[in-house]
């Protein structure tokens, strides 16, 4: 009856949480890097056939920017259309966000909240020490894309650099964390892990939605230095490699969304 | 803040705290003090505020009003190291379903910087606890065993038990309260809520009950027992009732039962064992002071008198 299996030794709540979520880790892992082998895998076909070198230009514009098309038949153009202008930082957004929302407001609701913080921790040192795990599984996961990326680029000949993958993957692992951390924070600041993951989903949406059609929309643009997604992706790391003040942006919000979840989680009541 | 070494080991000192919630349930104005070495209870019905008043206790929900001070120091302020000396049971108790016992017994020890395996397992093995399965896959009084194993671990100088036995058979309860009572005999000091009234008899030294957020009173066990109504059935030779019994002060002479005189008696005994002593007794029957009809007439803001008293323990 009993499943028996080597004890954990879980000295810190990082390694307590990584713990309780290392099979998602390492499914969604499994995912990404399927995803970008499959993709590459595609390729191929879509290269050989010339008239979809220029069937982009009859697309409606709107579409072009939402999915990042260019021209399908370079490797950079193919794979910022099918990875990293949606499907790749969707899912790691979904991710960091089903998990963020989930690490304080899912102990509150499931009551274990109590016996956590009824050791000597500061509820500062748990908050940080779960989004170091959230950041972890994220990084994890998005290596598991880089390392898919790796697999099938030279396999394929998608004649992307090293430094466009490396830059795009890391920009998807900014942007899904950030997202992640504002469903902790909002779950930490108000226990609702509905409302935390909600919030963070209509952030995602709009941020994603100003960066894609700013060019479209008058209004877009001139909110467009607002969105991180922008500020991540929109500015093409794949085939510009990385822009170290761009990320700032997904980063440096990451930081003041983490300090403000500290002083609302400190100052508040946790539900029984 | 002038504060003598006494009250700096105080271990529990809790001064007018009030905690509002919308819904209405909360505490008011309560003012406690749990002595080094003691065992308190805190006795009341469910939503009286015996949880409330615990997680102010461990910072986990903060007062409208008042000073929270344990062993002497603020708890805002000195929180962390605070919780370090202290073990808590919940009263609802939730555990991390996927961990065995074992993993959730050793992360917890590792969060307190506590105690090493064989130290914990001294105490699974005292209350007979399977640590190798996945906490989902234990019935309640074997959570209940987890929980108390983790708050008793380390030897905390102060033990803060909601519910200790709820859940658990009797001769687990027994365990509980033996374990209860080493820990006060090593000078620590514990704080625990219950309903069950046998139970406080058997491990507090001192009870307080709450009602609808306010403490209503707080008494030593053994005061309690001394006010404590005692009933007697005695039948005497020849089925004669000596009239001097009738002069007792402290008691009421209820109706008789086949020759049986019954009496219920507050406070000593003695004055009725000089009547009965001039007087030949066929047979005499004490019973012990029930906690129970004093507890309830607490709760129901008067004490009763003996005699409804026992009309209600005899409906």
């Amino acid at each position: 009856m009993s499943v028996r299996r080597r004890p954990a030794s879980l000295h810190s709540v990082f390694e307590r949480t990584f713990h309780e979520h290392r099979r998602s880790i390492l499914a969604w892992s499994a995912g990404l890097f399927g995803l970008a082998v499959i993709m590459a895998a595609l390729y191929p076909t879509i290269r050989s056939n010339p008239q979809l070198a220029t069937l982009h230009e009859t697309y409606p514009k709107a579409l072009r920017s939402l999915f990042g098309i260019t021209d399908l038949t370079t490797g950079i153009g193919f794979m910022r259309a099918e990875v990293f202008s949606l499907v790749a930082p969707l899912l790691l957004i979904v991710l960091a966000v089903l998990w963020g929302g989930d690490l304080i407001a899912g102990e509150e609701d499931r009551g274990t909240i109590d016996i956590l913080l009824a050791n000597p921790i500061s509820r500062g040192r748990v908050l940080l020490e779960k989004w170091a795990a959230l950041a972890a599984g994220v990084t994890l996961t998005g290596a598991a894309l880089a390392a898919g990326l790796a697999v099938a680029i030279p396999l394929v000949d998608l004649h992307i650099g090293v430094a466009g993958v490396a830059a795009a993957v890391v920009s998807v692992v900014l942007l899904a964390l950030l997202f992640g951390t504002i469903a902790l924070a909002v779950g930490a600041a108000t226990g609702r892990r509905g409302l935390a993951r909600g919030s963070a989903v209509v952030l995602a949406v709009a941020a994603y939605l100003v960066s894609s059609l700013a060019d479209l929309v008058g209004w877009m643009k001139v909110v467009r230095p607002a969105s991180p997604w922008y500020h991540a992706l929109g500015v093409d790391p794949l085939a510009n490699g990385f822009s170290p003040t761009h990320l700032l942006v997904p980063f440096g919000l990451t930081v003041i969304v983490m300090a403000v979840a500290v002083h609302t989680f400190n100052r508040r009541d946790l539900a029984v | 803040m002038i504060a003598s070494v006494e009250s700096l080991s105080i271990p529990i000192s809790m001064r007018d705290v009030t905690k509002c919630y919308r819904a209405g349930r909360g505490i008011e104005h309560v003012d406690l003090e749990v002595g080094d070495g003691e065992v308190f209870a805190f006795l009341g019905p469910n939503g009286a505020g015996k949880t409330t008043t615990i997680r102010v206790l461990l910072d986990l929900i903060r007062p409208d009003s008042g000073s929270v001070r344990l062993f002497g120091r603020d708890l805002r302020r000195h929180s962390v190291e605070l919780r370090r000396r202290i073990g808590y049971l919940p009263g609802e108790l939730s555990l991390y379903e996927q961990l065995t016992a074992r993993e959730l017994l050793t992360h917890f020890a590792h969060l307190r910087s506590g105690p090493a395996w064989p130290a914990i397992q001294t105490l699974t093995e005292t209350f007979e606890l399977e640590v190798d399965r996945p906490i989902k896959n234990l019935s309640k009084g074997n959570r209940q065993k987890v929980g108390l194993v983790q708050a008793m671990m380390g030897d905390p100088a102060l033990l803060i038990l909601d519910e200790p036995t709820a859940g658990l058979d009797p001769l687990v309860q027994i365990q509980v309260h033996s374990l209860i009572r080493a820990a006060v005999g090593e000078g620590r000091t514990v704080f625990l809520s219950s309903h069950v009234l046998s139970e406080v008899g058997q491990v507090a030294d001192r009870v307080g009950i709450i009602r609808d957020g306010v403490i209503v009173a707080v008494k030593r066990v053994a005061d309690l027992r001394k006010e404590a109504v005692h009933y007697i059935d005695v039948r005497f030779t020849g089925n004669v009732t000596p009239p001097e019994l009738a002069l007792l002060a402290e008691a009421t002479q209820l109706p008789s039962v086949n020759d049986t005189v019954r009496l219920a008696i507050r406070g000593t005994l003695d004055p009725l064992l000089a009547v009965l002593a001039a007087h030949p007794v066929e047979d005499l029957t004490i019973r012990e002071p029930d906690l129970e009809d004093i507890f309830y007439s607490f709760l129901s803001g008067q004490e009763q008198h003996p005699a409804e008293a026992v009309q209600s323990v005899g409906a």
